[in-house]
């Protein structure tokens, strides 16, 4: 500030301060001579005093005589090359005070300008684009107030027009602070290159800048629609840096800034504004540090702050809150900073161009809203970029609201879950908020618009496949219709031509002052002779050069407890395995050799040459071969696994550390792992390979599942054991599945595939389904199952399509995880319920298996009585639950019962007289054990054959602790009060009789009360009393003397015979 | 190194403590700094925590400094603040208003998170017209003696390594987190332009 003066009363001031001594000289001095003075005196001074002295010569040309400029301009731009990083920045500060002085001088100075702005001082570079940033708009002012445009006015603005280009280029600069500025300049340059309008908000100081809506449509040279399209894509470059992955904190930043500036200060660009808020606030990159993160959000807020104070914000104001929100700002806040002046729900009247949504999308269309004279585009102007994704992040958006159920939004969150990093990145710790509004309608479409935004991001979502919306947009077709199609096509071609003519002639550029040169201090040039190191030596031959290579490479293989002692190991290790990655051939296997002589001790020299290997692979990548990797893994993990038991893990600690497995070493881990030795230890390593190296987790899976069916038992029995861990694993659940389903699967194969044995074994050829092979396809499904009770169906749906060796084999491996399930599960239930046709052995072998060892629940028995009454009525379901069965019901079922094969009915037997378990259940039975014999002799003879009968009750009687003498006392009681009497009652008295004698007395009792009855009306019942008499005379005497006369005829025949 | 000296200003809320105590570090190391406020008053402690000395920013430290001798000169004495007006007023006049100042600077610092808020909302509000950047950051220090001396430290070592990277720009961001581990604070940086 010390410099700049007032013209006149400083003048003395000036001489004064810097003249100490030649006063009397400087006070007469012309401003003329002043300048002149200063500038010689300026070449030989220290930089400070330089920048002051040249400081004042600017303020002496520039503010106080103007008419000197021109004159001292060469002088002053000489400085550009001084050594001075200061100096050369204040020449550029002279050439933009001096052009806003007098646009003429850009016609000389814009090339000095652009030499400046390939400086090779980043400060100075910095420093030029701030000035191109305000030259551009005072070069674009000029050439429009020109009324004639010269030929090196042109090649002026064309210049200007590349150095806009290469400062846009600097988006991608390697410096920081250089983006920065560039990212100002576009900034600036969106604004300067699109139209103020009505809303637009117009900083005080930039009222008279020149912007799109200035430009004349009919200029000789500046083209209106040039502009426009490089306005836009300007913006579409400022948009696309922003969404950068590594984007720097402070690029972001200021980033935000310049989009909170456009938005305000061109509404039009309110939709992409907000748009890329959204996707940055949902994307922050995650390169940023935690303060950092917490720095740009508070930079967010303020500017969305800034936007929402806009009164053309007001169709975003949802968007902006939900945003606010998520920052943490409450909602009494967001509302002070809606302008209270917000009018209804209408846009603001006063906006021309807001008449449908979609304008807003497409800010070009402003450009020639008014002028119908323009030439209108036939074709719609090719859309920003931007644009589509807006429409597309739309369309996505809506495509997705009605898909986000709560079930569809946990499964992602679950699905999600396998994806996430091991530690929380510090964007996503500063930026979790609680979502406080989850599930309502807000928060879904929020929720939906960050998907979109994220999809569009990644090119999915049905919004790519829209064309961009401009093309439907029914503005643009009014205005097509309004203009004359031929007219128009004429026009467009007119305009293409004149492109074409201008093309080929490449103006001749502006050329800069060439600064006088200050003498550059070359360093001593006299020539000596130089000493070449190629003058004195000669090549060796490749043969001579290997022989040394290999001992070099020997020694250092060999030192190897020289150099343990002094400590440099590392330094060994790393040389080794640099080294050894550039040879091909034998000497890398003698390393490998050597390094599996004592792996233990030389680990780190494994690991090094592993690391090397893959190293050097990813360094020949895309075309790089795996193959020298490969070798070197394959070779130690076989050296580790053909060695004896070892007990350190280095087999699994080079697994899990190796950067990739190959397909070779992921066969020598399936060896290990299927020595049984060693099984443990090798699944647990393979377990360690599913469960951290996700990418490729479904390849090591299946070997582990591969080795559930193995031969071997252990091996199988391990492998099963940490399967079932893993099925545990949502992620994993699936494929587990599915490999046992196929595999069981294989069953309805009438011969077992080749794929049952292993590899090599040709035994495809018509070889039976064995026992063995039954059960390899159905250990890992049955080890499941008992986890998963729904897969019970798939078995069923097997078995029905299995022939009878199958089956038979199937059932006999099912006890131990049907019993498992138990018969609570709702699936078996449901099988139970279902029993698919050919499925009715299954389903009667679970139901058997159940309820071998407890009694049925009454959910089992209730579908078992549904399954009999109502689809398959074979008596056989019955048995399993009989005890669940009501007494009416066992008694219906007896007679088919008794007629099925003998082990059958005397399971029945067992079943209901309690004598199968070991607890004694019987309790349970419906029946006592007297009521079933009764209802034995009550069996209607034509539903059932009296043998069958009277081996059932044979097993009655056979069941000796069951019927003692007491209960079937009570029997025959009971059924001697029967009328009529059933047909086998003396057979149960006499057997009764036989096996308790001591009965008799009863039984003469039973005896006499038949006669009461008159026995000698039942004919069999008749038959069987005179055996019984016969059996117990004389017992029986007192009985038969209670006969009638008329009846005593044939027991007393009987009676003689046997006296005979 | 950049050829010329940083243009630094310390800021916090009343241009008493912190600010000033780093502006008498800083400006002993040679750097060209200035101090400021962003609160609307200035204030000191008072007899209680709910009566302090409320002056507005034109009243200078030694009037300041003369009216608390009046009010209870022993009080003042023993809080220190008697002696903190006394440097203070060594170092310039009085108290100063960063929304006030026109100036531009290279480097903001703040010592408080509410500050570097005020600051940020005041260079965002401002029109643009240069393009120059600012870079603000903010140091937490809490308000009283020993951590004013602390932080101004603190501040003090930050601004030796910005004033001697090459291209500070460049080098700002990493050398920030070094900063933080170091210091194991966290610090917020951002970037503004006059």
């Amino acid at each position: 500030e010390s410099t700049r003066m007032a013209s006149g009363s400083e003048r003395t001031g000036v001489a004064s301060q810097f003249f100490a001594g030649t006063e009397d000289a400087a006070i007469d001095m012309t401003t003329s001579e002043k300048v002149v003075d200063l500038l010689n005196q300026a070449a030989f001074m220290s930089t400070d005093d330089k920048l002051i002295a040249l400081k004042q010569v600017q303020e002496l040309i520039i503010n106080k005589d103007p008419s000197l400029l021109d004159n001292f301009l060469d002088e002053m731009i000489a400085f550009q090359t001084d050594k001075s990083i200061e100096v050369r920045k204040f020449v550029i500060g002279f050439i933009e005070e001096a052009c806003k002085r007098d646009s003429e001088l850009l016609l000389k100075l814009i090339a000095n300008l652009n030499m400046l702005l390939k400086d090779e001082s980043v400060n100075v570079v910095k420093k030029a684009i701030l000035t191109l940033t305000h030259l551009y708009k005072v070069a674009l002012q000029w050439l429009v107030r020109s009324k004639s445009v010269s030929d090196m006015q042109e090649a002026c603005w064309d210049m200007v027009t590349q150095m806009k280009g290469d400062v846009l280029a600097l988006l991608d600069s390697d410096n920081d602070g250089v983006r920065t500025h560039a990212i100002k300049f576009t900034e600036a340059l969106i604004i300067t290159l699109s139209a103020r309008t009505p809303s637009s908000e117009i900083p005080k100081k930039q009222e008279g800048d020149i912007s799109l809506d200035k430009i004349p449509k009919d200029h000789s040279y500046i083209r209106y629609d040039v502009l426009a399209e490089e306005g836009k894509s300007a913006l579409e470059q400022l948009l696309k840096f922003m969404v950068h992955p590594a984007i720097s904190s402070i690029n972001l930043t200021t980033a935000l800034g310049s989009l909170a500036t456009l938005a305000r200060q061109r509404p039009m660009f309110m939709s992409e504004v907000v748009q890329a808020y959204e996707t940055l606030h949902a994307n922050l990159p995650p390169t940023l540090a935690k303060s950092q993160v917490s720095s740009v959000r508070k930079n967010l807020k303020l500017h969305l702050v800034a936007v929402l104070r806009h009164p053309s914000s007001l169709d975003y104001h949802s968007q902006i809150s939900t945003l606010l929100l998520d920052l943490g700002m409450a909602q009494g806040d967001i509302a002070r900073c809606v302008p209270t002046s917000a009018p209804t729900r209408k846009r603001p009247r006063h906006e021309p161009y807001n008449e449908g949504k979609r304008i807003k999308m497409e800010p070009t269309l402003i450009e020639d809203d008014e002028d119908k004279e323009e030439p209108a585009p036939v074709v719609a102007p090719k859309p920003s970029s931007s644009m589509g994704t807006q429409s597309a992040i739309d369309i996505t958006a809506e495509f997705l609201l009605p898909l986000l159920s709560p079930e569809n939004v946990a499964n992602l969150v679950l699905i999600s879950m396998v994806y996430l990093p091991d530690i929380m990145p510090a964007s996503f710790q500063a930026t979790y908020t609680p979502v406080e509004s989850a599930g309502t309608e807000a928060q879904i479409k929020h929720l939906a618009r960050l998907m979109a935004t994220q999809m569009t991001a990644a090119g999915l979502g049905p919004g790519q496949k829209y064309p961009p919306a401009a093309s439907k947009d029914p503005i643009i077709i009014r205005k097509v219709s309004a203009v004359s199609l031929g007219q128009a096509i004429s026009v467009v071609g007119a305009y293409k031509s004149q492109v074409a003519e201008e093309t080929p002639h490449a103006k001749k550029l502006p050329e800069p002052i060439m600064p006088s040169a200050q003498p550059k201090v070359l360093g001593s040039s006299g020539r000596k002779k130089v000493f070449r190191l190629a003058d004195v030596v000669q090549p060796l031959s490749d043969s001579h050069l290997e022989k040394l290579t290999n001992m070099a490479v020997k020694r250092i293989l060999q030192s190897e407890k020289a150099i343990a002692r002094s400590g440099m190991s590392h330094v060994r290790v790393k040389l080794l395995a640099r080294l050894m990655t550039q040879f091909e051939g034998t000497m890398k296997d003698d390393m490998l050799r050597f390094i599996l002589e004592d792996i233990r001790g030389r680990s780190d020299l494994a690991f090094s040459l592993l690391y090397q290997e893959y190293n050097q692979h990813l360094d020949q990548l895309p075309s790089g071969s795996l193959d020298s990797y490969e070798h070197c893994l394959f070779t130690l993990l076989s050296g580790l696994q053909e060695r004896p038991e070892q007990r350190d893990g280095l087999f699994t600690k080079l697994v899990l550390e190796a950067p990739l497995i190959t397909q070779s070493a992921l066969e020598v881990i399936r060896r290990y792992c299927e020595d049984e030795s060693r099984v443990y230890l090798g699944m647990t390593t393979l377990k360690e390979l599913i469960l951290k190296r996700p990418s490729r987790q479904f390849q090591y899976l299946h070997v582990l599942l591969d080795l559930s069916s193995h031969e071997k038992e252990k091996v199988r029995s391990t492998a099963l054991t940490f399967i079932k861990r893993m099925y545990e694993k949502d992620h994993l659940r699936d494929y587990i599945e599915k490999f046992a389903l196929n595999y069981m699967q294989l069953l309805v194969h009438p011969n077992p595939p080749s794929l049952l044995f292993g590899v090599g074994e040709d035994t495809e050829v018509a070889s039976p389904w064995t026992e063995e092979t039954v059960r390899q396809c159905l250990y890992l499904y049955l080890s499941l199952l008992p986890l998963n009770h729904r897969l019970v169906h798939e078995l069923a749906a097997v078995y029905t399509e299995a022939i009878a060796d199958i089956k038979r084999s199937v059932l006999r491996v099912i006890e131990q995880p049907i019993r498992g399930m138990g018969m609570n599960s709702p699936d078996l239930l449901l099988l139970v319920e279902n029993c698919p046709k050919g499925a009715e052995t299954l389903v009667t072998r679970c139901l058997h298996i159940l309820t071998d060892k407890v009694p049925p629940s009454p959910d089992l028995v209730e579908r078992v009585r549904d399954l009999y009454h109502k689809r398959v009525p074979d008596v056989r379901f019955l048995i399993p639950v009989i005890n669940g069965l009501e007494k009416k019901e066992v008694i219906q079922a007896l007679p088919k019962l008794i007629k099925l094969n003998p082990i059958v009915v005397k399971e029945v037997f067992n079943r209901l007289l309690g004598t199968q378990h070991s607890e004694g259940s019987s309790s349970m039975s419906p029946l006592t054990p007297g009521e079933l014999l009764i209802a034995l002799h009550n069996i209607d003879s034509t539903k059932c054959d009296m043998k069958s009968i009277i081996k059932a009750t044979n097993l009655c009687f056979g069941e000796k602790n069951v019927y003692t003498s007491e209960v079937l006392a009570v029997v025959m009681q009971q059924l001697m009060e029967q009328n009529p009497l059933p047909m086998l009652l003396m057979r149960t008295v006499i057997q009764s009789l036989t096996m308790y004698p001591r009965l008799g007395g009863f039984v003469m009792n039973v005896l006499s009360r038949l006669i009461l009855k008159q026995v000698w009306k039942y004919p069999k019942v008749w038959e069987g009393f005179v055996k019984c008499c016969q059996r117990t005379k004389p017992q029986s005497y007192s009985v038969l003397l209670q006969l009638p006369p008329s009846q005593l005829v044939p027991p007393s025949q009987l009676l003689s015979q046997h006296l005979r | 190194m950049p050829s010329h000296p940083l243009r630094v200003a310390v800021v916090c809320s009343s241009n008493q403590n912190r600010s000033m105590e780093a502006h008498n570090i800083l400006s002993k190391r040679g750097f060209d700094v200035r101090s400021f406020g962003t609160g609307t008053h200035v204030k000191l402690p008072g007899p209680a925590p709910d009566k302090p000395n409320v002056y507005d920013f034109k009243t200078t430290y030694e009037q300041m400094y003369s009216d608390l001798v009046r009010k209870d000169k022993e009080l003042y004495t023993q809080n220190g603040i008697l002696h903190m007006l006394e440097r203070n007023k060594r170092i310039k006049t009085r108290p100063e208003r960063f929304q006030s100042c026109k100036d531009q600077f290279d480097l903001v610092i703040t010592c408080e998170e509410r500050v570097y808020d005020q600051v940020l909302e005041e260079l965002n509000s401002r029109e643009q017209e240069t393009y120059q950047p600012v870079h603000v950051i903010n140091v937490d220090i809490q308000d009283n003696h020993e951590e004013a001396t602390l932080g101004a430290f603190l501040i003090c070592e930050l601004c030796q390594c910005i004033q001697h990277t090459d291209d500070m720009e460049n080098e700002i961001d990493e050398l920030l987190q070094e900063f933080e581990e170091k210091s194991s604070r966290p610090f917020l940086h951002t970037v503004c332009f006059y």
